[in-house]
Order: C-alpha cells, then sequence, then structure tokens
C-alpha cells in the first residue's frame, strides 16, 4: 500500500469532500435502520438478561429430603447447639428448597481466633494454596496496655443483592431459592469479574496451586507416596456442589472462582457446615431463618447483631452478634 | 444535512517534505525482538498456565487487562476519526483507501487485545461461551459482543471499500459511529459499575477511557499513516500531509483533554474533607509512582505535547508512538489501584498467601506475552497492508484488461 494508490484511488465522486451532501436520503434511511436496529437489540439483550428469573435449580417435592441422621438421638433439654442445629437442618431439609431461607450466625464474643473453621473448610473441600473461603480477619484496638482484639470470621455473605451474580458473562453463578449463591464449575470461565465485584473479597480464584508440587523431587519411592504428588490425600476428590471434583490435569475447578457454599453438599446429607462443626467455641451457628423456632432465628431476634459493609446494600445472609 | 469540504488546495501547495520515519526499518528490530520474546512468554503461559503470573485473588487483574483495554480503545480512536474524516470530507481521510487503514489498525488492536484477555481467562478454552450463552447483566458479556461486532463491521467496510458503492459503506460508517462511542465508554463502564472499589465507582470513567481512546487511536493512526505515506514517495508524503495535521491535532486535544479531566477526578479524591484517598496516594506516591510521573505524565503529556506543538511530522510521528505506548499507563493506573485496596481491613494478613495480596508485580510471563500482543499487532499492520495493496494491484489490472 503506497499513498500513490491512495491518489490513484481516489473517487471524489462518492466522497463527501467533493461538495455533496453529507448522506443521500437512501443513506440516512438505511443508516437510521442499522443504528436503531443495533440498539433495538442491544437494549433487548439487556432487557431481556434482567427480567430472566428463573434459576437451574429443581424445586418443589423433589427437593424434599427425609433425612434420618439424628432419629436414634432423643432430644434432650440444653443439649449441645450442635444437636439442636441438626435438628433443625434436619427439619428445613423437610420442607422443599424454596421455603428454606439458610443464613449463619457468627458470635464475635465468643470467637477466640484459633482459624479452625478455616482450615477445617479448606480440608473439607480440598482447597488448594491460594484458595480459602473463610478467612478470620484479626484487628487490634488500642495500645499497650490497654489492647482489644477483635476477630471476624469471614465467609462468604450469601447476599441477597449478591453483586457478583450480575457481572458473571455466562450465568455461571446465580442466587438459589434457599438464599445460597452458588457457582458451576463448569461454566464459568474464570473471568475474575465476580472476584472484583464482591466488597467482601469472598471470592478467589483457583490458579492451579498445589500444596505438594516440588515437595517429592529427590525423594524415594515411599517418600513419594506420602509427601509426594501422589499422595493418597491428594486424590481425595472434593464434592462441592454434590459432585466429585477430581483434581489434575486442568480439571474444574481449577481456573474457576470458587468461594464458600455453605457447605451445600453437607446439608444435603444432614450435615452442619464444617466451620459450624469445627468451632471450639461454639461461635458459629447455622439454620434456616425461615423456621421462627430455630437456635438461628432466636439469636438474631434476641441480640445486637450486623452485618459487614451494610452500607454497600448488599443484604448479606451471615450476622454477627457485637 | 449538506457538509461543503472547504476549499482544497492542489497537492503542490504542500511542502515537500523528507521521510516521515526514517527510522522505520528499526521497527523490524522491534517486530523480531517482540516476537521472540513474546513467543516465550505464550509458551510459558500454555504450558505452566497462571503459576508464572504475578495475579491473585485480591488483584485478579493485571498487565494483560490493562493491554485488553488499551487495545480496544486505540481500535475505537482509530476508526473514530477515520469515519469522521471520510463523511466529513476532510483532506486526506477522503479515499477509501485512508478508511481500509484505520480498518487494519482496528484488527491490529482488537485481535491483540482479545488474545490478552483471552490468556488471561482461567479457562479460556469455554470463551465461546460468551458468544452462546451470554449474561447481558454483565458488561463483560456486553463488551465482548460490541468487540466483535466492531471487528465485523470493520471487515463489512474493507470489503465494501473495493466494490463500486451502492449506498451502504456511510451507512456502515453512521454504524461505526455508535459502536465507536460505545467501545471505549463500555471500558469504562466495565469498571465503573463495580461498586465495589471506589476508586472505580465513577461516573467520569467511561467519559476518561473514552477521551483516552480516542488520543491513543489518533496517535497510532498517525504513525501508521506516516509510515505507509513514507513507501509513497514525495507524492505520499505531501498527500498525506493534510491527514498528518489533524491527526496531530486529535492528539493534542486529546492529551489536553485527558489531562483535565483526570486532574477533576484526581481533585475530588485528594480535596475531599471527610476521607482519604487510598488510591491516590498509591498513583501518586506508591512504589509505582514512576508509572504515573514518568510513563504517563512525562512520556505519554509532557513530551508528545511538546513534540506536536512543533511543526516537523517526525516529531509528530514519534509523539504517535510514544502517546500510542505510553497511553496503556493510563489504563494500568485506573485497574492496579482499584483494585490494590480492599474494602475489609486485616483480609491480607487472615490467610496469608502471595495470591492473598493486594500488592501486584507484573511478573517477567505478562511483560513478555504483552510482548506478543505488540508484534501481533504490527504483524496484522504489515500483513494487512500488504494484502491491501495486493487486492489494489489485481483490481487496477482488471481495470486495465478491461
Amino acid at each position: 500500500v503506497t499513498e500513490r494508490s491512495e491518489v490513484e484511488s481516489r473517487d471524489p465522486a462518492e466522497s463527501a469532500g467533493s461538495g455533496g451532501p453529507l448522506l443521500t436520503r437512501r443513506e440516512v434511511i438505511r443508516s437510521a435502520a442499522l443504528v436503531g436496529g443495533t440498539m433495538a437489540v442491544a437494549g433487548a439483550g439487556v432487557i431481556t438478561a434482567r427480567t430472566a428469573g428463573a434459576t437451574p435449580d429443581p424445586t418443589g417435592e423433589q427437593t424434599v429430603r427425609d433425612l434420618t441422621v439424628l432419629d436414634n438421638v432423643p432430644a434432650e433439654v440444653d443439649e449441645d447447639v450442635l444437636l439442636r442445629m441438626q435438628r433443625d437442618l434436619v427439619k428445613a431439609m423437610a420442607k422443599p428448597v424454596e421455603e428454606r431461607s439458610w443464613i449463619m450466625v457468627i458470635d464475635t464474643r465468643k470467637c477466640v481466633g484459633c482459624h479452625a473453621c478455616t482450615l477445617a473448610c479448606v480440608a473439607e473441600n480440598n482447597l488448594p494454596p491460594g484458595v480459602v473461603y473463610r478467612p478470620v480477619v484479626t484487628e487490634e484496638f488500642g495500645e499497650y496496655p490497654n489492647v482489644q482484639l477483635r476477630f471476624t470470621p469471614r465467609p462468604c455473605m450469601q447476599c441477597d443483592e449478591p453483586p457478583c451474580v450480575p457481572v458473571c458473562p455466562v450465568n455461571a453463578t446465580w442466587k438459589r431459592p434457599d438464599g445460597i449463591v452458588a457457582i458451576d464449575y463448569d461454566k464459568c470461565i474464570g473471568c475474575r469479574y465476580c472476584l472484583t465485584a464482591c466488597p467482601y473479597g469472598a471470592r478467589t480464584s483457583d490458579f492451579g496451586e498445589s500444596y505438594v508440587a516440588g515437595v517429592a523431587e529427590g525423594a524415594d519411592a515411599t517418600e513419594e507416596s506420602v509427601f509426594g504428588a501422589q499422595a493418597p490425600w491428594m486424590e481425595q476428590p472434593s464434592h462441592e456442589y454434590g459432585k466429585a471434583w477430581e483434581r489434575g490435569d486442568h480439571a474444574s475447578p481449577e481456573g474457576n472462582a470458587r468461594k464458600c457454599h455453605f457447605c451445600l453438599h453437607r446439608l444435603e446429607v444432614g450435615q452442619l457446615p464444617k466451620c459450624a462443626t469445627s468451632c471450639i467455641g461454639r461461635a458459629t451457628y447455622f439454620g434456616d431463618a425461615n423456621d421462627p423456632d430455630s437456635l438461628v432465628t432466636e439469636l438474631i431476634t434476641q441480640n445486637n447483631v450486623q452485618t459487614l459493609l451494610p452500607h454497600k446494600g448488599t443484604k448479606p445472609r451471615v450476622y454477627y452478634i457485637v | 444535512v449538506s457538509v461543503v469540504a472547504p476549499e482544497r488546495p492542489s497537492v503542490a501547495d504542500e511542502p515537500p517534505v523528507a521521510s516521515y520515519a526514517p527510522w522505520r526499518r528499526a521497527l523490524w528490530g522491534v517486530f523480531a525482538v517482540s516476537l521472540v520474546l513474546g513467543l516465550v512468554g505464550v509458551w510459558l503461559r500454555l504450558v505452566e498456565g497462571h503459576l508464572p503470573a504475578g495475579y491473585g485473588s485480591y488483584v485478579p487483574w493485571g498487565l494483560w487487562i490493562a493491554v485488553y483495554f488499551h487495545g480496544v480503545g486505540i481500535a475505537a480512536g482509530a476508526l473514530a476519526v477515520a469515519a469522521i474524516g471520510y463523511l466529513l470530507g476532510w483532506r486526506g481521510f477522503v479515499t477509501r483507501q485512508s478508511l481500509r487503514i484505520a480498518t487494519i489498525v482496528v484488527a491490529a488492536s482488537v485481535a491483540p487485545a482479545l488474545l490478552s484477555v483471552g490468556l488471561d481467562l482461567g479457562r479460556m478454552e469455554r470463551a465461546w461461551r460468551i458468544i452462546v450463552a451470554p449474561s447481558f447483566t454483565s458488561m463483560m458479556a456486553f463488551n465482548t459482543w460490541t468487540y466483535l461486532a466492531l471487528l465485523a463491521l470493520c471487515a463489512g467496510i474493507w470489503w465494501l471499500s473495493y466494490r463500486p458503492d451502492r449506498g451502504w459503506l456511510k451507512p456502515l460508517l453512521v454504524l461505526a459511529m455508535l459502536l465507536i462511542v460505545m467501545v471505549p465508554s463500555q471500558s469504562g463502564a466495565f469498571f465503573g459499575v463495580v461498586d465495589a472499589k471506589p476508586y472505580w465507582h465513577s461516573a467520569l470513567l467511561p467519559i476518561l477511557l473514552f477521551v483516552s481512546a480516542m488520543t491513543a487511536g489518533a496517535a497510532v493512526l498517525l504513525l501508521v499513516r506516516a509510515l505507509v505515506a513514507d513507501t509513497g514517495g514525495d507524492a505520499g508524503r505531501r498527500e498525506s500531509y493534510p491527514a498528518l495535521r489533524i491527526l496531530r491535532t486529535v492528539v493534542l486535544v486529546g492529551i489536553a483533554l485527558y489531562f483535565v479531566l483526570e486532574f477533576a477526578e484526581f481533585s475530588i479524591g485528594l480535596w475531599n474533607p471527610q476521607a482519604g484517598a487510598p488510591e491516590l496516594d498509591l498513583v501518586l506516591t506508591g512504589p509505582y509512582w514512576w508509572v504515573f510521573w514518568i510513563v504517563h505524565v512525562l512520556l505519554g503529556g509532557v513530551v508528545p505535547f511538546a513534540l506536536l506543538l512543533l511543526r516537523s511530522p517526525r516529531a509528530w510521528v514519534v509523539a504517535g508512538g510514544l502517546v500510542g505506548v505510553t497511553f496503556v499507563s493510563s489504563r494500568l493506573n485506573v485497574l492496579i489501584p482499584g483494585q490494590a485496596v480492599g474494602e475489609l481491613r486485616g483480609l491480607q494478613e487472615a490467610f496469608v498467601h502471595p495470591r492473598l495480596d493486594y500488592v501486584y508485580n507484573a511478573t517477567a510471563m505478562e511483560y513478555l506475552v504483552a510482548l506478543f500482543a505488540v508484534a501481533l499487532g504490527m504483524a496484522i499492520v504489515y500483513i494487512g497492508l500488504r494484502l491491501s495493496s495486493m487486492i489494489e494491484q489485481r483490481l487496477s489490472n482488471e481495470g486495465d484488461e478491461r
């Protein structure tokens, strides 16, 4: 291409520079049709996306669970709160999913910052390095000797107005009827837009890291079988969302956004979230807010509770007793 | 509506000019180095995945996303000037060849941009889902569709530019104007809608990114037009001179406007009596202060502005190249500081890992892949111009035979 060819290819009759009208009547009509059509299609796309209400989850009777986990454990007065919450869980699971409303209550007055919930969660979900669902934030106030520590476990808030959901470009994350925000690992493209949208930093990306990568280099067969990439515990799949997620060969959830899901896979079989059962101070409570007799309903109605960053308007489902 | 172009002086009225870019052969060296190093980066990315990358979960987007938004901005800006110039009959823009050069610049900037963002995806093999199952509540899906529409539109403009006019070329250019406004503005909206990041959550951001896109796009078009003009000898240079002057003006005004808008944005944060602005502190005095003061202000503002004020087209070309490269810093200075300040105090210390850190340093792999994006863009410009020349030659020969 040379400017000489530009000189030769000039066609003054077709350019506006010739002194003719900017656009002929026919071109004006075509321009209006193209611009109007494009804007109409774009508008329809946005409106359709914003008004689509159905979630991909099944609802109704097929979601009712007749769980027998506590059939042989009679209820007692002043029984451990874990048993009380598990009874609440069994009761809630006997309802269709759309009639449950899962919430978590964390009593910060009891939390001692032991991080047991963080690690139990890592073990439960086979989380790789750099992925964490429930860190415990430690804040220090005052000056020596008048120092105070405050511990704030931070699971996913399962917001009722989740900012992470609408930013997903492929509908890979959504709000379930029971209030939990779920991710479809098989759809997620790993763009990480949802990570930036969460004001709580509750989503982390699985970059494919491994706790044992390189550990077995130079080791003998015995050592490698215990500590190496083939260590038996590494072969255990994660069971998030009720599916076995084998690790390796760039399989999902590697490359995906990940976050706390209130241990949905455990709820389905009558088990409380791992963070609740592992809390040494019984500071984490879980249950159905739609049940007026549940422990969590009792706690949020009888105590001074707060949510994190309420000014963000996300309407979290995790309450903190302060 | 009727617009009459100003009286056009003859080509001979323009002063004869020496080569616009006597250093242009050095671009082969830049291309070769970028290609070789870039291929190493792409190979690393494909073999090692995201492990050698510096971004994490608290700063999820890094250099590649800045390159992505810079690329689509250049595309919009270059096409904007060419399309407006063609429609209004600006001197130097009235030929179809000038449109073709702009469409080549669009392809050469959007393709590397999409490559950059594709390599940034955790599951890039699923990128097609944005096309077949998009959610238009997400600005990302909206953006992707608009970019692809822009590419398709440019392909249409390219094709029509070789054919007898049947009244579709200008309507397509009018439609292009809509997309040209949408593409960079949406880039700003992409960040602006994120309420979780106060630094991004500003209505001015789409306008800032629009202005930076027009500036960088005009700058890159100035560079490419000058390189093309040089291949046409004195006649080519004289013919292109009016176009370069217009592009010079656009870049000059763009630089000035961008810095005025940026000052407006910064001043709100800096003079706010209620709260500090940690993101601005990072930009102005943080570890990467030099990206703002040296790359952005000095090399992207002061130096090119001064060069453009000179009467030498050679200086304008250098300024175009500078702005085309350094304006990526305007993207970086939006992107990184916005993520580097968390809403929850103490989160970084709650679970310690390099991926859970608010400090981001681009790694060698990220720089190498960015170099590959540059090489890809240069290759597309070269191949596009050669292809364009071949088609013109063939059409010319066919015309002679008839």
